[in-house]
């Protein structure tokens, strides 16, 4: 996967260069929004990390200028403007995903992966039904089978897990999780999630042998069935 | 703020200048009337002095008997005048004149008096005239009365003192009316300074106050307000420009610190305590860039830019996201979180702040209240207000610590072991304000209520 980076902290640069490398990224760094614009209409992206206050051409005009020539490479904005109307305007200029700095690399690692698998999902049909390992969804009777038995969700747990199965194999951060799920932005002070997700594997994981929900230390949670990837 | 029509500095000027003007007008009409009416009274004084005095010289000159013959010959040429005369002699009894008898049963001291005449008219309707009159007394006992009737006089004095009140009720009335005016036509000129001022106030700095370009006191008064709202963009531009870029450069360090020691964490070199220590680390820097991100939230929400991005917010449907996604966090803590919402609570505003106040709230809660507590989040229309609250049977806050419990950075004594930034009520109250909402910090007796009170609608 070739991977844009369009930063003009070098130091900064340099680290998130070397931890997506050490990831399985080939990483192209770009120091100003001009190179930037340069290289992303002369090479073929798999995905585009810029900065948003940039030398020469702004993070979120770049993005314009792209999508307006056809570009449709996802694209993650790192910022340090962390505002909900930031958030909002960087989303509505073509970025796909927001990042607000300074970002555990973890969070930033997962919302990669994320972006890059869901531009392969879009090529593909609507799906209807997920499964991940026994472990199936029917997403529209609003059913969930684990070995041909009936597990019972509330909404929002059914919701919470259709978010990993579609991401399965994914690490999801708990604030992906506070977007995707609950649709809220901010970064709460308690383990919220954490109490939701052990709700949720007592009811999915409890009473069979594998479990399929995991804890990433320092990351988030991954839903995975481990035989398969072993 | 409404402005009344009736209680503007306007309208009591009005009235001021009113009763000053009603007064004028009334002295003026009143000295009139007291002038003219002494001077018709005079003018029958003075036909009554003429005559007493004509008929004493004929007296004089000719006797009794020329005095009756006289009154006798003046009967018939002046009695239909309105002038009357008698004569009698010391017991009272007519010798003379056109008046049947002695009107009173007394002798009148002064030298002018009056009495009302019957006089019959020629329907048989009996009229009363009043009389005013003057006695002489004779050198041999007999005294001459003359009088005048003064009906007509009276009359024109009635109609007179009449006009004159009806002149200064008039005045007084066309007085208010035009102060009615006056004022209601000032009241919307500065009703519309008024309601520019408020949207300025409520952060749309672009607004301005309209010039009628008459170059009056209000145009003066408008244009010096408009300068001073220039400034005042201006200064936020700068503020926002300053946070923003303090921003960056508080962001930039933190970035790279948290690169390196991430960075550190990763090498497989690294030993078990070390990384330990790094994790700690982290967790610091979580909380330093958490209480940034919160102070530029609450500057942001200040300056009044983030209301542009609004929609309409079912607060109903809101709370109970809310409420969902805290409940197994209060019930790990043994404590009951409870969500209750009535009537229609949609507002018009950011539905990302409003959570976060409500979640604000709610963690001050969990944090705050002891364990086996509850926690209420109430959505409830009232009229035209959407009352947002948070409630618990915690300890509170003191009445006298409400208004501190708002400002960034102040730590209420009940709250110094905890570990919060001290800035959650902060942006509560920032982002209320943005959405010029009523912030209410009440006794929930025991515990604490926070209200917000928003306007309803879209």
């Amino acid at each position: 996967m070739n991977v844009l980076l369009i930063e003009d902290d070098l130091e900064a640069a340099k680290f998130l260069q070397k931890g997506l490398k050490e990831s399985g990224y080939a990483v192209a760094l770009a120091v100003d929004g001009r190179d930037g614009l340069k290289q992303a209409q002369e090479q073929n992206f798999d995905l585009l990390i810029t900065d948003r206050m940039l030398p020469h051409l702004d993070g979120l005009s770049l993005v314009r200028a792209l999508r307006e020539q056809g570009v449709r490479t996802p694209v993650l904005v790192l910022s340090a403007l962390g505002t909900v109307d930031d958030r909002v305007l960087g989303l509505k200029a073509g970025g796909d995903d927001y990042l607000t700095k300074p970002f555990a690399f973890s969070e930033l690692l997962a919302r990669v992966e994320a972006l890059l698998r869901r531009s392969a999902a879009e090529k593909n049909v609507p799906q209807t039904r997920i499964r991940v390992a026994d472990l199936e969804m029917d997403l529209l009777g609003r059913t969930v089978v684990r070995s041909g038995k009936e597990i019972q969700l509330t909404a929002r747990e059914f919701k919470l897990l259709e978010f990993l199965m579609r991401h399965a194999d994914q690490v999801v951060t708990r604030t992906m999780l506070l977007e995707g799920v609950w649709d809220l932005q901010f970064d709460p002070q308690t383990n919220l999630i954490d109490v939701h997700m052990s709700r949720l594997r007592q009811a999915v994981d409890k009473g069979f042998a594998r479990p399929l929900i995991h804890t990433v230390r320092g990351a988030g949670y991954v839903i995975r069935d481990e035989d398969k990837s072993a | 703020m409404k402005i009344s029509p009736l209680r503007t500095s306007a309208a009591r000027l009005a009235l001021g200048y009113g009763a000053i003007f009603t007064l004028g007008v009334g002295a003026l009409l009143g000295t009139v009337y007291f002038l003219t009416t002494s001077v018709i009274e005079n003018e029958a004084d003075a036909v009554i002095s003429a005559e007493l005095e004509g008929l004493t010289d004929e007296y004089h000159r000719s006797g009794l008997p020329g005095l009756a013959d006289e009154l006798s010959y003046r009967t018939d040429s002046w009695g239909q005048a309105g002038v009357v005369y008698l004569l009698v002699d010391a017991n009272l009894v007519k010798e003379g004149g056109n008046l049947k008898t002695w009107p009173w049963d007394y002798i009148p001291t002064g030298q002018w008096t009056q009495f009302d005449l019957q006089a019959r008219r020629g329907d048989d309707t009996e009229v009363t005239h009043p009389v005013r009159t003057s006695v002489s007394l004779l050198p041999d006992g007999h005294r001459l009365l003359v009088g005048v009737d003064v009906m007509q006089q009276r009359r024109f004095a009635r109609t007179f003192r009449n006009a004159t009140l009806w002149g200064i009720g008039l005045t007084a009335l066309a007085g208010a009316i035009a102060g009615y005016f006056l004022s209601r036509k000032l009241t919307r000129r500065v009703q519309s300074v008024a309601d520019t001022c408020d949207a300025i106030v409520g952060g749309d700095l672009s607004r301005r106050l309209p010039l009628a370009g008459s170059r009056d006191e209000f145009d003066a008064l408008a244009l010096a307000v408009n300068n001073m709202v220039d400034r005042l963009a201006e200064n936020t531009q700068l503020l926002r420009a300053t946070f923003d870029s303090a921003a960056h450069d508080l962001r930039g360090p933190l970035y790279r610190l948290r690169g390196r020691l991430e960075d550190a964490g990763r090498m497989p070199t690294t030993e078990l305590p070390v990384r330990a220590g790094i994790d700690a680390a982290l967790t610091e820097l979580d909380r330093v860039q958490r209480t940034l991100a919160t102070l530029l939230q609450i500057a942001h929400a200040e300056s009044g830019m983030a209301a542009a991005n609004r929609a309409t917010v079912d607060l109903a449907e809101l709370i109970t996201d809310i409420g969902e996604l805290y409940e197994p966090a209060a019930r790990e803590k043994h404590m009951t979180l409870k969500v209750a919402a009535a009537g229609n609570c949609q507002v018009s505003g950011n539905r990302q702040l409003l959570a976060q106040v409500v979640a604000n709230l709610v963690e001050n809660s969990l944090k705050y209240i002891p364990s086996g507590g509850h926690i209420d989040i109430r959505a409830q229309r009232v009229e035209e207000t959407v009352w947002l609250g948070v409630a618990d049977d915690g300890p509170g806050i003191a009445q006298g610590d409400r208004a501190a419990a708002l400002k960034p950075f102040v730590r209420l004594p009940q709250g110094q072991s905890k570990d919060g930034s001290g800035l959650g009520l902060s942006l509560v109250a920032a982002i209320a304000r943005l959405h010029h909402a009523q912030l209410l910090l009440e006794d929930n007796e025991p515990g604490l209520r926070v209200r917000l009170g928003l306007a309803a609608g879209a």
